[in-house]
């Protein structure tokens, strides 16, 4: 009998994160990835025309005392995690892409020592979806890569969609 | 022992046992905490945490028996390999697990691609079992 052997050593540096749950389970993503956590006012209906994929996008968001010019799209974090529906309470506002997350709860800020690259017995979506694998209170966390709510692609069509719309053009 | 024999350890699923090769099982251990957060791959039912390691569980009972397997009790850690890499698989296990010595015999019949070879024991076939292919299985 012997031991495992691998090369994927977590990256070992204290990262700030944020905690928060989605259908009863945790997750954490970089503090510095949020630009800001806010309740759900000002949410405006948003459908996007077409794409499976696209349909975890159920809002816009435009901040009209800090950046009035921006859209952000909002993403139903359940669906793009595939859960079942959840019931949003907060909305984490994303920096570097122009996307919001909903999410149930806001649980604390903490820090985690180490970063886990994902298993490799992994090989789905999760790729994806997690940045890798953080212990926090010996409780496995994923941590969740903020570019996977929405790529910038993704963005580039959704704004087109809403510029067609407001234009009164059928997208 | 001879030149063909090879040890192997033995795990129980329900009523039937089937084997790894020795040198792909670390350890047997008993029920750890299972912890579970989305994903989307076949046959993982989530993680343990083990000797400060993430170990993934794949859950092969699915596959060799079917859903209505009965509840495992303990946790064979086996050595997967990938490409370069051994990572810990922990693969839940129904009952205590055996070292046994034995040859080899080639598969026969109409056997899943995971079997690699069976052993003949006493008074049963078990069959050995290829942990990467079986996960393929799921997957194709």
């Amino acid at each position: 009998m012997r031991s495992a052997r691998t090369s994927r050593k977590p990256a070992v540096t204290q990262h700030d994160v944020i905690l928060f749950s989605v259908n009863k389970t945790t997750f954490a993503i970089a503090a510095g990835a949020v630009d800001e956590i806010r309740n759900l006012d000002g949410l405006t209906p948003f459908q996007p025309s077409f794409a499976a994929r696209l349909m975890k996008v159920k809002h816009t968001l435009v901040r009209e005392n800090k950046d009035p010019d921006q859209t952000y799209f909002v993403v139903d974090s359940a669906a793009h995690l595939k859960l079942k529906s959840s019931t949003p309470g907060r909305l984490m506002v994303l920096r570097g892409v122009k996307a919001a997350v909903l999410v149930d709860a806001i649980d604390r800020m903490t820090q985690i020592a180490a970063v886990h690259p994902l298993p490799r017995a992994f090989s789905g979506d999760e790729h994806d979806w997690y940045r890798g694998l953080a212990v926090v209170d010996g409780r496995v966390i994923p941590v969740v890569n903020e570019h996977s709510f929405l790529s910038r692609g993704e963005v580039t069509v959704l704004n087109a969609q809403k510029q067609a719309r407001a234009q009164g053009v059928g997208a | 022992m001879s030149a063909r024999t090879q040890r192997f350890v033995l795990f129980p699923l329900g009523k039937k046992r089937f084997a790894l090769p020795a040198a792909e099982v670390s350890e047997l251990s008993r029920p750890d905490e299972l912890q579970t957060f989305p994903h989307t791959t076949h046959l993982l039912a989530g993680v343990l945490m083990r000797r400060g390691k993430i170990v993934p569980v794949l859950d092969v009972a699915q596959i060799v028996i079917g859903p209505n397997a009965p509840q495992r009790r303990f946790y064979l850690i086996a050595n997967r390999r990938f490409e370069r890499d051994v990572e810990w698989t922990a693969i839940p296990v129904t009952g205590e697990c055996e070292l046994t010595s034995a040859e080899v015999i080639a598969p026969t019949g109409k056997l899943p691609n995971y079997v690699t070879g069976l052993l003949s024991l006493d008074d049963e076939i078990v069959e050995v079992i290829d942990l990467n292919r079986l996960a393929a299985t799921e997957a194709a």
